[in-house]
């Protein structure tokens, strides 16, 4: 198993420029554009094995190797910390928070603070407690993106996963139902209007459709059914819910009248090119979706179940159980990965797997880039 | 002069600016992560550094992207002032790339536009930077417009009032009109009483009526090319009504001269443009009515509103007492009395709490 990352890579989170002079860090390439394999670490951290599992945030990439020793290892900018941890079996990190799970304890790290210890542990007593673990859940609550590092929730919930989006968070139960809280000024929370939350509620659309698994980006929601179909809801700002976005359309219009500009048009036929865009708006009568207040049934690809889904603060990536993976939303910084800086309101499929011949089988989104896990089809596809 | 003209905008842009990396301050709270400062610190090395380098688009670009996901993040209300001096810098930064290595046209407008951005969504630095570098660049572009405008003597053109029919007002329940009352009459049988009143004479000797007549045109060459949020749609409570930016030119062509042909409504209501356009400011006065008001001089919030005719805030009610001067064109006003706020339906949603209702129509033609 393989493991690519494309998209922002500021921080050479995805990879690092040999010659990479200390004081210039423009030397990373900021917008790696196409599926770049992660390195083995070879130059860095003891860390040895595959890697099983990654977590990533705006800045940072946190590799988990579970085969004989279990550890983590860090890229981007928080490997200022350190740049692995013996031991750990998950890892959860965020710009504020680096948090590490042993099979003894949870501790926090501080990242805003340069610290010779973690600013927040607990304790893991039991065999049971140990299995409450599922970053950012911890035994009888969850670990924050910012302070106060811990929030805890009713065992009644039974809480199985749960994902944190900027301003809401998404849960789900061991009996698949899914719980919203937090901001709904964006239709993320999926109840049919724009208010807030305190507490979790139940998303009564989904209600008898039991859910395998949920994902949060920074202002949408998206959940996976047992049966393989994809709900999204909340911000499609940029199209990050594969519904028709308004304000990609007009991005797209005035990328193409600024192009013309440039090659010489006068003010005056700009500004009839945009009455004739208006027009043909008028004429088609499509309907934009700027924000989804209920979930809605996403077709990704035709007659193909869903496997995984991950998302960025404005894009979504999903991997079929055929071993394709999808993306669609904010791409300008190439974390669509289709070798582009477009932004997408429609799923579409990342033809570098298809084309090396590669099935994926896992997609984890960091903020702003993807890093999708594939390994070699045995056979040849006809 | 040896200069070319864009090199000397970049030297009027650096003067402003601190001279070297040490005297640019950085500094945030710990609600700004310690990855985004370090973007910053980046972008600073790379505006002293002499390379011309694509990358410094490039990293304003992160910062204000960063910035705008913040902004976005929580309501507007309760958003960390820390982060709208990100945004800033990440304006400021985005300019001196735009203006640094011979800047086109389009750069400029760019870069004024750039700063407005600043203005509107972010909050001061550097001793209100981005307003000092939006001054140098508006004498740029109005110098390079008068150069080409010299054998063009437009003449002033007022705005003509339009020819349409007026709601007749019942005489009894007209507000009444004062002409100069005396601060004490106004205070004493007006103000205290909260009795609506027009003053009339009042504003005569502004600027905007005189020296700077308000014209489209005299706009236009003020302003023409700054950004500012209009609101499209009727009304405020309408579902489709929305908020988008323009430049003032744009939103003059749209949707006061109607040259699209677009049939929606365009307002600039409620809009700080005084702060924002510091000459406009000068052309019109505090009336000295405003001291009579509770609180200090500090608390007086100045708003623009310019519309084309047919532009419609449904019935509501202000936190503040009011002055309205009615410059350009006119306005008809309805008024209801605090007393009667059962009877008007007050919307139940926080958003709109504020706000009737009920929608009211009035016929030009008819008597009210």
């Amino acid at each position: 198993m393989r493991w690519f990352g494309f998209g922002f890579n500021a921080f050479g989170q995805i990879c690092v420029q040999e010659e990479a002079e200390s004081s210039s860090n423009a030397a990373n390439e900021v917008k790696v554009i196409s599926p770049t394999e992660l390195s083995s670490h070879g130059d860095r951290s003891g860390c040895r094995g595959r890697i099983c599992r990654i977590r990533a945030s705006w800045s940072s990439r946190a590799c988990l190797h579970l085969d004989e020793e279990s550890c983590a290892c860090l890229a981007g900018f928080a490997t200022f910390i350190s740049s692995e941890f013996r031991g750990c079996k998950d890892a959860f990190i965020t710009e504020s928070f680096l948090t590490l799970a042993f099979p003894d304890r949870v501790e926090s790290w501080d990242l805003q603070k340069k610290e010779k210890t973690p600013s927040w542990t607990m304790e893991i007593k039991t065999q049971s407690e140990s299995s409450d673990v599922n970053l950012p859940l911890v035994p009888g609550g969850y670990v924050a993106l910012k302070p106060p590092i811990y929030h805890s929730l009713s065992p009644r919930l039974k809480a199985k996963s749960l994902a944190l989006g900027a301003e809401h968070s998404i849960l789900l139960t061991a009996t698949g139902v899914v719980f919203t809280w937090g901001m709904g000024s964006h239709g993320q929370l999926g109840h049919g209007d724009l208010t807030s939350e305190e507490e979790p509620r139940a998303v009564e659309a989904l209600w008898g459709m039991p859910m395998s698994s949920v994902a949060s980006g920074g202002w949408h929601s998206v959940c996976i059914s047992d049966g393989g179909d994809l709900y999204v809801w909340g911000w499609n700002e940029r199209g990050q819910l594969g519904l028709p976005s308004r304000g990609l359309r007009k991005t797209a219009q005035q990328q193409q009248q600024n192009s013309s500009q440039q090659a010489g048009a006068s003010c005056q036929e700009a500004s009839t090119s945009s009455c004739e865009g208006l027009q043909e708006e008028q004429k088609h009568e499509e309907v934009f979706i700027s924000i989804q207040a209920f979930p809605a049934l996403l077709d990704v690809a035709p007659s193909c179940e869903i496997q995984t889904v991950s998302c960025g603060s404005r894009h979504t990536a999903a991997v079929t159980t055929v071993g394709d993976l999808y993306t669609w939303g904010w791409g300008d910084y190439g974390q669509l990965g289709h070798q582009t800086l477009a932004s997408l309101d429609e799923p579409q499929r990342v033809e570098f797997f298809k084309t090396e011949q590669m099935r994926v089988v896992d997609v984890v989104c960091g903020t702003w880039n993807t890093f999708a896990a594939a390994v070699k089809e045995e056979v040849a596809c006809t | 002069m040896t200069l070319s003209a864009m090199a000397s905008l970049w030297s009027k842009i650096s003067a402003i600016l601190p001279p070297n990396e040490d005297q640019f301050p950085l500094q945030f709270s710990d609600k700004v992560e310690s990855s985004v400062v370090e973007m910053l610190k980046w972008s600073r090395q790379q505006l002293y550094h002499d390379t011309v380098s694509t990358s410094h688009m490039l990293l304003a670009q992160i910062i204000l992207d960063i910035s705008w996901e913040r902004l976005n993040t929580g309501t507007w209300r309760h958003v960390d002032k820390e982060w709208r001096r990100v945004y800033s810098y990440g304006c400021l930064f985005k300019v001196a790339s735009l203006c640094r290595n011979s800047p086109t046209e389009d750069d400029i407008l760019e870069a004024v536009r750039t700063c407005d951005m600043g203005l509107l969504m972010g909050a001061a630095i550097m001793d209100n930077i981005l307003q000092r570098i939006v001054r140098i660049l508006q004498n740029k572009i109005r110098k390079a417009a008068k150069e080409e405008a010299e054998d063009d003597h437009a003449k002033v053109k007022r705005i003509k009032p339009e020819s349409r029919l007026f709601p007749v007002i019942k005489e009894e329940l007209a507000v009444p009109r004062l002409k100069c009352p005396s601060l004490e009459n106004f205070n004493r049988n007006y103000l205290l009483p909260l009795k609506p009143v027009i003053l009339e004479g009042v504003i005569d000797h502004w600027p905007a009526f005189n020296k700077h007549f308000w014209s489209i045109e005299y706009l236009r060459s003020l302003a023409g090319c700054r950004t500012v949020p209009v609101e499209v749609g009727s009304r405020y409570t309408d579902e489709d009504w929305s908020q988008t930016l323009l430049t003032v030119n744009e939103f003059i062509d749209r949707y006061i001269l109607n040259r699209d042909g677009v049939k929606t409504v365009g307002y600039l209501a409620q809009h700080q443009l005084f702060d924002q356009i510091p000459e406009l400011k000068e052309d019109i006065c505090f009336p000295d009515y405003c001291c009579l008001g509770d609180g200090d001089e500090d608390n007086i919030t100045v708003n623009a509103w310019f519309g084309p005719g047919g532009t419609v805030s449904p019935l509501h009610h202000d936190p503040q007492q009011n002055f309205l001067a009615q410059v350009v064109g006119s306005k008809y006003i309805r008024l209801y009395s605090p007393e009667d706020t059962d009877k008007l339906y007050p919307h139940q949603s926080q958003l709109l709490h504020n706000t009737s209702q009920v929608g009211l129509t009035v016929r030009r033609d008819s008597t009210c």
